[in-house]
């Protein structure tokens, strides 16, 4: 695996190279011989066949001799749709950052003033800013004076000045905001002169190798120490500077006219980011190190922008709640409402908001990578060759499917999982404890014991790209049941300590990448989230993004992520006496409690599932 | 005979039905027809607990079910215990049994104890969330044989070779033996940590911790033995 990434192959790694998803299968062409033998991992993963044909794991295999490797279709990642729209915010202009272009008088016998009194005052003379500057800046400060005639731009932070520029460069000044999800990265360039954003990027979190969850990488931290955490750091560095280099290459600009990032995360992230040590967030009753916003120097972390850029992360809530979850409150301005908000931030965490302006609380669930594709027999990211909206007719039981860019299908996205859950309990192919209907197959031959158990075909070997058929099992839907449980105990129990019930629910805002892709009615029929009116659900994208992209445009909106951050009260779940039962609870497809749902209770009513 | 059996199977279908109410009046019957309270623990309640874990292996149940049955069975339990010679209920040994500290999930730990307190162990449950210290101190103070621990959590693994370094330095390892399962953990987990034993469901912990209870006591038995040749040799010579 180290050498396909070497080699820039992207190789399906969901476990992170631990040989425990089995995703990474390759075959090896030749040099098998220089191979070492099959590790216990592999043979749990490989069938017979796989292996007289001389298919390992590339995790696992490791090569002395030059070898030729196939990475089959279903080891690769393909181009991920790595979705980075979120809300669009109108703040007032008011970055940080600004930059003021000044012709000094030069130096007279009658006029002597050093070099740096000069500058200020016609700063103050010009622009009415009263500015100090950075010693650093000093050093080759007459050299710059001279050289540009006495014309130039001081570029300031806040009251500091952090660059003396020749010439007039006033409008070029950029700033990034970066929002550090567990599974993805998403990068904006903003024009802070005029407060728009100029390109976006996005990246896979480069620390997934390292673990797919924040607790198995927080744990890689605990087992290696500061140098298993320099390299968690080192490798989101990588990422956000690949991703910085590729926006400004878009824009036309260049890495040191980014004089400022502003980033926003969970608050594993966020630990990660900054290297603090991150052991006790994992334990209860999981402290934050600092929940404050943080300025600290982005050359320092690594980051390839200005010389003196400013790295600035927003503040944190909580536990797991963090600056991501500050960010969604601000963009759909929670903290403001009279109305009754619940914001769903769906992704590996899964962050819940609940509130309005008098009082906002909050939760994290562990959804788990299941909406992710892992844990999943056939699943797999959001990639080229994913099923990706499928429908089964209820009389039929015929099946309509799409996958992403229209190629013969690999594999099974979250959207695709969420569809054929929801599809499959409104044919009666599932009931609502989540098990499969064996009478079914008497209608349907999709419905059959595969070797994982019983499984329900979705596409048959010759439609597929893999030559394999497609289906989903038992197994897969627990593995769905549990990470839809999470999500909605996540919800049930924050109703129940705001003493409120979906009714009371004026909007539900969904976040999060992967929300975007979600078809609202099925996420609700199996119970994702709380039953509502879909005219209430508004998809808003990725809202951590749209709040770190406001605090780099205005300082007062960091001051308003203070506030959010101080006033909002952090929930942990598993502290609450009830979060056991109503996990369990939010098992069932929807929910024990079917007048919780009325509408799906209607529903399955109506095709006959259920008793009148 | 008939009617023994058919009470029998009313104690096992409650049980895979989770069924609170159909446990407790099988069990009360049991008892009126004559059946004696140890066989209807061991070859009801158990032998339907062991079909929920077969069904759950095969993904059939699920933990809605689990918890069910496992409600089902302590029903059962509630009305058969009382009843069991002071030698069957406990008698066979004594467990320490919780979840570790930093993690709250005990519903599989819930069902182990209600199989084990099913085959005559007493088991001292510390509940969830429970410190690294707790578990030895109170396996000391009870006398037990087996610290027996749970996590679904990945950070929380680390508690569990803290264990067995205590144990390691209070000269208690050998003395009481380990057995560890639960979401995260594995036979491998259990090489790297040094416990004594992994259980992968309630079935395998109740197995294995009779082998360790087995173990222990034999190990105190050659102690005592051993101590006891020692005068004779020396009257000998």
């Amino acid at each position: 695996m180290e050498a396909a990434k070497k080699l820039g192959i992207d190789i399906s790694s969901l476990c992170g190279g631990k040989g425990t998803c089995g995703k990474c299968k390759v075959k090896v062409q030749n040099g098998i011989e220089g191979l070492n033998p099959l590790t216990e991992q592999e043979l749990d993963h490989l069938s017979k066949d796989e292996i007289e044909t001389d298919f390992r794991l590339a995790c696992q295999a490791k090569l002395t001799l030059p070898s030729t490797i196939l990475v089959p279709e279903m080891s690769r990642v393909g181009k991920q749709r790595l979705q980075t729209e979120g809300l669009e915010v109108p703040v007032e202009l008011n970055p940080l950052v600004k930059k003021y272009f000044v012709k000094l008088p030069k130096p007279t016998l009658h006029d002597a003033r050093s070099d740096e009194d000069r500058l200020l005052d016609s700063l103050k003379d010009e622009h009415g800013r009263q500015g100090f500057l950075d010693f650093e800046i000093a050093k080759d400060l007459p050299i710059v004076l001279r050289e540009s005639d006495w014309a130039v731009t001081a570029v300031m932070w806040g009251d500091r000045i952090v660059a003396v520029e020749r010439g007039d460069t006033t409008d070029r000044c950029f700033g990034f905001a970066v929002d550090i999800g567990t599974t993805k990265l998403a990068g904006f360039l903003v024009d802070l002169n005029k407060g728009n954003v100029v390109s976006v990027v996005a990246r896979a979190n480069p620390q997934i190798p390292f673990g797919e969850d924040v607790m198995s990488r927080i744990a890689y931290a605990m087992t290696g120490g500061w140098n298993a955490l320099n390299e968690l750091q080192k490798a989101v560095m990588s990422g956000i500077n690949e991703m910085i280099e590729e926006c400004c290459k878009k824009a036309g600009s260049k890495h040191d006219e980014v004089y400022e990032l502003c980033f926003a995360g969970n608050t594993c992230m966020q630990l990660l980011f900054l290297g603090l040590w991150p052991r006790h967030v994992a334990f209860s009753p999981y402290p934050p190190v600092l929940r404050r916003g943080v300025d600290t120097e982005a050359s320092k972390l690594g980051l390839k922008s200005h010389k003196n850029a400013n790295a600035h992360f927003l503040p944190v809530i909580g536990g797991f709640v963090g600056a991501d979850s500050v960010a969604d409150i601000m963009a759909v301005k929670m903290l403001e409402s009279d109305e009754t908000i619940m914001d769903i931030d769906i992704g590996t965490n899964t962050e819940i908001a609940l509130g309005n302006k008098d009082l906002v609380i909050t939760d994290s669930c562990a959804s788990g990578p299941a909406f992710e594709g892992m844990e999943i027999k056939h699943g797999m990211r959001a990639a080229t060759g994913a099923i990706e909206k499928i429908s089964i007719d209820p009389k039929t039981l015929e099946i309509n499917y799409r996958t992403i860019d229209d190629t013969p299908a690999v594999g099974i996205c979250g959207s695709g999982l969420i569809d054929v859950l929801a599809e499959l309990l409104k044919s009666g192919i599932v009931d609502i404890k989540g098990t499969f209907v064996k009478e079914m197959t008497k209608q349907t031959n999709r419905l059959r014991q595969g070797a994982d158990g019983w499984e329900f075909v979705l596409a048959w070997k010759d439609e597929t790209k893999t030559n394999t058929d497609i289906a989903i099992t038992q197994g897969d839907i627990r593995e769905l049941q549990k990470a839809k449980a999470a999500m909605h105990s996540g919800a049930d129990i924050l109703m129940k300590r705001m003493n409120v019930t979906e009714n009371d629910i004026d909007k539900l805002y969904i976040a999060g990448a992967f929300g975007n892709y979600i078809d609202p009615e099925n996420a609700r029929t199996i119970g994702v989230y709380p039953e509502m009116p879909i005219d209430k659900i508004h998809f808003v994208g990725n809202t951590a993004g749209t709040g770190a992209r406001m605090c780099l445009a205005s300082r007062e909106m960091r001051e308003y992520a203070e506030e959010i951050s101080k006033k909002v009260k952090y929930f942990e779940l598993a502290a609450d006496p009830d979060f056991q039962t109503e996990y369990i609870n939010s098992i069932y497809l929807p929910h024990v409690n079917l007048n919780k749902y009325p509408i799906t209770k209607g529903l399955l009513q109506r095709l006959g599932h259920l008793p009148l | 005979m008939a009617l023994k059996e058919e009470v029998l199977k009313k104690l096992v279908q409650a049980v895979v039905d989770g069924n609170v109410e159909q446990a407790e009046s099988a069990a009360r019957e049991s008892v009126n027809a004559g059946v004696e309270p140890y066989k209807a623990i061991i070859d009801g309640l158990s032998k339907g607990m062991e079909v929920v874990g077969e069904k759950y292996d095969a993904k059939e149940y699920f933990l809605p079910e689990l918890l069910m049955a496992g409600d089902a069975m302590y029903a059962g339990l509630n009305v058969l215990l009382p009843l069991l010679p002071k030698r069957e209920a406990g008698g066979k040994g004594t467990v320490v049994l919780g979840v570790v500290e930093g993690d709250i999930h005990d519903i599989g730990k819930n069902i182990v104890k209600a199989m084990l307190t099913a085959s005559g162990y007493r088991v001292v449950d510390l509940g969830k969330d429970v410190p690294v210290d707790e578990f030895i101190r109170r396996a000391k103070e009870e006398g037990a044989q087996v610290i027996a621990m749970s996590t679904l959590m990945t950070p929380t693994l680390l508690s569990i070779q803290t264990v067995e370094e205590k144990l390691k330095a209070e000269g208690l390892k050998g003395k009481v033996k380990t057995i560890i399962g639960g979401g995260s953990v594995s036979d491998g987990w259990r090489e790297r940590s040094g416990s004594d034993a992994y259980g992968k469901d309630a079935m395998e912990a109740v197995s294995k911790v009779k082998l360790l209870i087995e173990s222990v006591k034999a190990a105190a038995l050659q102690l005592k033995d051993s101590e006891k040749q020692k005068p004779k040799e020396e009257e000998g010579t």
